[in-house]
């Protein structure tokens, strides 16, 4: 009686394991894309309900529901479900993919462009490319920088959303107490090195620059437009090339100002140089228009310039964001939901919600509309963004696996500002832990 | 238990026919049985069991989440043992559990006895030593960060009053660990402390009063009568702190996030670096596997050698 029961049971575990396993490695695989347009066939006065995820805290939220508010007014039969998606925006990716697990993921979804290589290799993303490529769309009209960041493996699986790029950030007062000359746009890193050195005091504890050494991606994104400045290059097919002469020419300069002049804040968390700059112990900070927001209300006197620059080259990096579409087998969801978004980011809606909450417009044609004239008495500084965003000529690679090589490079980095390597090793180091990380 | 369950079908004699026999009734007890035990058994298997079995599943993969996953077989665990990263993150590990487990319990004792004694306003100080204990890591985290600033901070202010070099504090990364260990022991010595004072009123005063009438001194009461009667709580502070200190991730995330240069990235924060930083699914679940199997085998380890020794807590 005791053997026979108890065999019954590691039977009975063995069967739901075995059934377990099965149902896992099910949940585990991805959707093989057939090739079909999503949207081919589609009513476009068909009811659907399509489901937002929006990224977005609470004042843009708002922003948000308004405008889908405004677009089922003007087209009934289209009801949009607006959500957050996930409590930060970093989280959308985790609820991206459980999502995806569970069949319930949203129509149109806002994304952090580095993620597009991850999403676009699920296979549940709509293919864009002709629908774009369309003259009616004006897909010349957005930054060549976000239109790459869009496409993942030659497909189109999103319409940018927000543009932005790294630009020079200077408070006045410091460079006036220093008797300096305020930065121009024609600035060389020497020149930067230079001012940096000369605006360092250890007794009022103010630093010329700062630099993030977290290692995360805001530590390795400001490097590559000096890389790329070098005429160097992140990724050579799939395999690493930042570690070539141009890079390891670029960290250079950086190392000299970290170890040998000590005049950059190395900021351990990503999160203390901008306040520090705000609160004038920083003078000059290479950052984005996102920043402006919070310097308004330090009430700091500022400039901005282009990027410092290398032999004339004043290249710099764009982090754009994506509305990425997903694909529900559904022709008229998927065509709803391409309607929705184009009508979100063409010239006439984009200036009610990029400029409304404070970023940079979308399309070139916006700079004569009376929300861009307003938005830069608001933010002064926004029309010297506006206009970098031509020196945003390169993008980062969209290949999945570009998370995990961006770590060993941010380690990289931080390790030579922290005087524990030099640059070339350092990087021949990221470059062979990262060597199997991409498209794999 | 027993006893409840053979109630039931005597409850009714009329409606359960004699002739459905023993097989009837052991069906219908083990129903009654599994209706009790049902609820429980579906949460426990539902959210710990199912997700702790899809885990396994996982670290066989590699997987980010989103794309299709590749079976890799042990090749995840095989990287693992070679990773410098993981074992920088092992080493950290080890080198927080050395020093906190042992320094919380010998400071928990050591408060414990002092707040053992009859003196005014005990209960005020009990307090205080718990407070730091119900504050969240968060709060900790962030009042270290004040604390500790190297430049802006009030430790570098004292050492300087005191004329002192300053130090980087968590910006050094030969000092950060250390100092993360001693914000940690602030936090949780309040823990042991309450159990440590609990467990000396629980000691018989006979046997105190016996020691005394035999002419023991202070100290060799404390070390041959208080000291023994604490070793069952011990065993369990041990294995407790021993799980506090390996599963540490909280604090590490609110004030250096494993840096500066990983100095401080434990094993936890690795796995949360690997899973949700970098989405390498499966390579983070089989590092979180071989951290459950070290800390399942240190336990049992713990528990083997409590009950060798006659004091079974567990």
């Amino acid at each position: 009686m005791k053997t026979s029961l108890r065999r019954g049971r590691v039977f009975r575990l063995l069967a739901s394991g075995a059934g377990a396993a099965l149902l896992l490695s099910a949940c585990m695989g991805g959707t093989t894309d057939d090739g079909k347009d999503a949207a081919v066939g589609y009513d476009p006065k068909a009811n659907v309900e399509i489901t937002w995820w929006t990224g977005q805290t609470e004042e843009q939220e708002k922003v948000a529901e308004q405008l889908a508010a405004e677009y089922h007014t003007a087209h009934p039969n289209v009801t949009i479900k607006v959500s957050p998606g996930a409590p930060t925006t970093d989280d959308l990716l985790t609820k991206l993919s459980a999502g995806f697990t569970a069949g319930s993921y949203p129509d149109v979804s806002y994304a952090y462009g580095n993620w597009a290589g991850d999403l676009g290799a699920s296979g549940k993303t709509q293919d864009l490319t002709s629908y774009v490529n369309d003259p009616s769309f004006k897909w010349n009209e957005i930054p060549e920088a976000a239109r790459l960041v869009a496409t993942a493996n030659g497909k189109v699986i999103g319409i940018p959303a927000l543009v932005d790029n790294l630009a020079l950030i200077y408070n006045k007062k410091l460079f006036d107490q220093a008797g300096l000359a305020y930065p121009t746009d024609n600035w060389s890193w020497d020149d930067f090195r230079a001012a940096a050195k000369k605006l360092t005091n250890t007794a009022t504890k103010t630093y010329g620059t700062a630099f993030s050494v977290s290692g995360s991606e805001d530590t390795t994104w400001h490097l590559w437009p000096m890389l790329w400045q070098h005429g160097g290059k992140i990724l050579d097919g799939t395999k690493p090339a930042f570690n070539s002469d141009a890079g390891v020419a670029a960290l250079e300069t950086l190392r000299q100002m970290a170890v040998d002049d000590k005049s950059m804040y190395l900021d351990q968390t990503d999160e203390k140089y901008g306040p520090l700059f705000n609160s004038g112990h920083v003078a000059m900070m290479l950052s984005g228009p996102w920043s402006l927001l919070d310097i308004k209300t330090a009430k700091l006197s500022y400039g901005v310039v282009n990027l410092p620059g290398y032999n004339g080259d004043h290249q710099t990096v764009s982090g754009p964001d994506l509305w990425v579409l997903f694909n529900h087998d559904d022709v008229n969801r998927a065509g709803a939901s391409r309607d929705f978004v184009t009508w979100l980011t063409s010239a006439e809606t984009d200036p009610k919600w990029n400029l409304a909450i404070g970023n940079l417009p979308l399309r070139s044609t916006e700079k004569d509309s009376p929300e861009f004239k307003k938005y830069v008495e608001e933010y002064p500084g926004g029309d010297k963004f506006f206009a970098n965003l031509a020196n945003a000529k390169q993008a980062r690679p969209t290949a999945p696996g570009y998370e995990e090589l961006s770590r060993n490079v941010g380690d990289a980095i931080a390790k030579v500002l922290q005087g524990q390597a030099q640059p070339k090793e350092a990087l021949d180091e990221a470059a062979k832990k990262s060597a199997d990380s991409i498209g794999s | 238990m027993a006893v409840t369950f053979a109630a039931t079908p005597r409850a009714h004699p009329s409606t359960v026919p004699a002739k459905r026999g023993p097989r009837g009734r052991a069906l219908r007890r083990g129903l009654t049985g599994w209706a009790f035990a049902g609820p429980a058994t579906v949460i426990v298997v539902g959210l710990s069991i199912f997700p702790a079995v899809w885990a396994f599943f996982i670290s066989r993969a590699k997987w980010n989440g989103i794309a299709p996953a590749t079976m890799v077989g042990w090749g995840n665990y095989q990287k693992l043992l070679q990773d410098p990263d993981m074992i920088a993150a092992t080493r950290h590990t080890l080198i927080l559990t050395a020093i906190f487990v042992p320094g919380s319990i010998v400071l928990g004792i050591l408060i414990a006895v002092a707040l053992n004694q009859k003196i005014k306003l005990i209960g005020f100080y009990r307090t205080c030593i718990f407070v730091p204990y119900v504050a969240s890591a968060a709060a900790t985290g962030i009042l270290a960060n004040f604390v500790f600033n190297p430049q802006f901070g009030a430790a570098n202010d004292i050492l300087r009053t005191l004329g002192l070099p300053q130090s980087q504090f968590l910006e050094n990364q030969h000092l950060a660990i250390y100092i993360i260990c001693l914000i940690l022991l602030w936090g949780e010595v309040g823990f042991t402390t309450v159990i440590y004072l609990a467990a000396l009123q629980d000691i018989p005063r006979e046997l105190v009063e016996a020691a005394v009438v035999d002419g023991a001194s202070k100290w060799k009461v404390f070390r041959h009568v208080t000291l023994p009667e604490l070793r069952p709580v011990t065993v369990f502070v041990a294995v407790w702190q021993t799980i506090t200190a390996m599963q540490l991730f909280d604090l590490i995330y609110t004030t250096t996030r494993g840096g500066p240069l990983n100095s401080t990235q434990t094993v936890v924060y690795y796995i949360y670096e690997l899973a949700f930083q970098t989405q390498r699914l499966g390579y983070g679940a089989a590092a979180a596997y071989l951290l459950f199997i070290v800390t399942m085998v240190l336990s049992l380890g713990v528990i083997l050698y409590g009950r060798r020794r006659g004091s079974e807590v567990f």
